[in-house]
């Protein structure tokens, strides 16, 4: 029997956080946070992560006329990394979003279910399901 | 632990790359740009902080760090105008520095680096400048300790370190301090001046005292690593350095054992000697032998000598206190201050027994410096309590116990107050009759 699993992505935000550590609590963190990581890599609960670079553009408007610098290079709400998790449900995902190293520097942790594909279709399926039919509805 | 298996960062390695990177920094920014030279290493870690846990650290984490500061720096160089004069050879410089900092730098780098550690040394160790801007600047720059940190070692707040930085920083733009190595007469006296600061955050870190001990073990380490950095150096490379640097070590070999697992204070007769650093004391007497090429006696070759005289001695009864009491003789000639001359009356108690420690104790006193200090009541309390004088010792332990806040000492001193109480019960010598004496 397999265990059902769902997606979640864990954003992490807040990149001003990290200017006022000193170099050796900067270092704890960076061990702390890769070893998070790679335990749950190893669990298999995490397929991936990444940081991402503080400097983009946010392009807008119609036909992407506005192209602007942004996000702004320190802020609180900025996501600077996220984790994609594979775990049973949001109180599992919560509960690895606790254990981030960075909460106590004032990092936030947005954790958000990866939608499933098509809503429409899962609502047919358990209007199947519910009718007893058992068959599965293709796109 | 999956994090185990994978290459670790060698301990206070940010620390320490940090200080290294300041320096350098500095050489090439300006000293009057000290605050930009931090900046730059700032985000040199920052951008680590940001990437590492996700991509994995990298093989050479020092050498990755040294080439993000550089980029930076070089960044920097092209931005700011001030520069624009200077920037073909600081280009030319920056692309010089090796990228491979940990294993691959040649001698001649190396030996520019540690030139610049000395530079910033004396800079910010600058006698004109206030000796507590000293302390903190030497432990920002050169020890690459936050702020935070820095206020959990002299037991004050963020803002005022802060405020302390800012002002140092600004005392050197405003007085034009060198960011050079002295040389000539000046030398000697501005080499004072270090080591008066390097002895500070030793003992900052020594003191039996309450705060964060993972601070104050930190400040030992990092005064025997700066005194370290001064003797290999030929500027720094004194009678005097050594004798600090001596005097450190066998302390620092001590300082584990001076409390048991709970933090309750030791005495030196209670310690366990087996568990004192030996490599440290090895160390120790390297550089006590050192200290004695020079023909001037400092209070640092005396203290060294002192503690010399502990780690030599394989337990405490074989101490040879007659050497210690005829060293600190010498050193109330050299530093008279009634602390050393209360150090002075234990080593008297112990040759000369403890009625003279109590008339060497009674002359301080006379002078009146050290009525409200505490471990003066605390000596008397032993001294009394080894004449058997258990109800006499007990009101000394009672006012030492009444002029100390440290935890640490209250229980040490409670402990040592009951246990007179309890003796003087079954004691047959009436209090009353003492007193009299």
């Amino acid at each position: 029997m397999s265990t059902k699993t769902s997606d979640y992505l864990l954003l992490f935000r807040g990149n001003d956080w990290s200017a006022h550590l000193s170099p050796e609590e900067v270092q704890r963190v960076v061990s702390d946070w890769y070893d998070w990581f790679e335990g749950l890599k190893a669990e298999g609960k995490c397929i991936g992560g990444h940081p991402l670079e503080d400097e983009g553009k946010i392009v807008s408007g119609p036909k992407g006329r506005t192209v602007a610098d942004g996000p702004f290079a320190e802020s609180k709400e900025a996501i600077g990394g996220y984790f994609h998790l594979q775990v049973a449900d949001m109180e599992e995902a919560i509960s690895v979003a606790q254990k981030c190293p960075g909460l106590d520097y004032g990092v936030t942790v947005e954790v958000r279910p990866v939608a499933e594909l098509c809503e429409a279709k899962r609502r047919a399926e358990e209007a199947l399901a519910r009718a007893g039919q058992g068959a599965t509805v293709t796109a | 632990m999956a994090g185990s298996e994978v290459a670790r960062l060698t301990e206070h390695l940010f620390r320490e790359q940090a200080g290294r990177l300041v320096s350098v920094l500095t050489g090439i920014f300006g000293i009057d740009r000290l605050q930009l030279a931090e900046d730059v290493v700032q985000e040199a870690m920052v951008r680590a902080l940001r990437t590492w846990p996700f991509r994995g650290i990298p093989e050479n984490p020092a050498g990755w760090l040294t080439q993000t500061a550089k980029n930076l720096a070089l960044d920097v160089i092209r931005r700011e105008k001030v520069f624009e004069s200077k920037q073909p050879q600081i280009v030319a410089w920056l692309e010089q520095w090796p990228n491979e900092s940990a294993t691959g730098e040649s001698p001649a780098f190396e030996n520019e680096l540690r030139d610049g550690r000395l530079r910033l040394m004396f800079a910010c160790c600058h006698p004109l400048l206030p000796q507590e801007a000293q302390s903190a600047l030497a432990l920002k720059t050169l020890c690459g300790f936050g702020t935070e940190e820095i206020a959990k070692a002299f037991l004050t707040t963020e803002a005022a370190v802060s405020k302390r930085l800012t002002r140092a920083r600004q005392r050197i733009r405003e007085l034009a301090i060198p960011f050079a190595i002295p040389a000539g007469e000046e030398l000697g006296r501005r080499l004072e001046s270090v080591l008066q600061v390097v002895y500070l955050l030793f003992n900052e870190g020594y003191k039996a005292s309450t705060g964060d001990h993972l601070i104050r073990e930190d400040l030992c380490r990092e005064a025997i690593r700066l005194g370290t950095l001064l003797a290999e150096h030929p500027a720094g490379n004194q009678p005097q350095t050594h004798a600090l640097l001596a005097l450190m070590l066998f302390n620092g070999a001590r300082l584990d054992e001076r409390t048991d697992a709970e933090g309750n204070i030791l005495r030196l007769e209670e310690q366990d000697r087996a568990k004192w650093d030996r490599a440290l004391i090895g160390r120790g007497m390297f550089h006590l032998h050192k200290s004695a090429e020079g023909n001037r006696v400092s209070a640092y070759h005396l203290q060294a000598a002192i503690a010399a005289c502990h780690c030599a001695a394989t337990d405490y009864n074989s101490t040879d206190w007659s050497r210690i009491l005829s060293l600190y003789d010498r050193l109330l000639e050299v530093e008279p201050s009634p602390v050393v001359a209360l150090n002075r009356a234990v080593a008297v108690a112990k040759v000369h027994g403890p009625k003279a420690g109590i008339k060497a104790v009674e002359a301080i006193r006379r002078a009146d410096h050290l009525r409200s200090y505490h471990l003066l009541h605390a000596v008397l309390g032993e001294f009394e309590r080894a004449l058997g004088h258990f109800e006499i010792a007990a009101t000394h332990f009672k006012q030492a116990l009444k002029l100390t806040g440290l935890t640490s000492e209250q229980n040490f001193l409670l402990h040592r107050m009951r246990d007179c109480e309890e003796m003087s019960l079954t004691s047959t010598v009436p209090a009353r009759q003492i007193i009299a004496r």
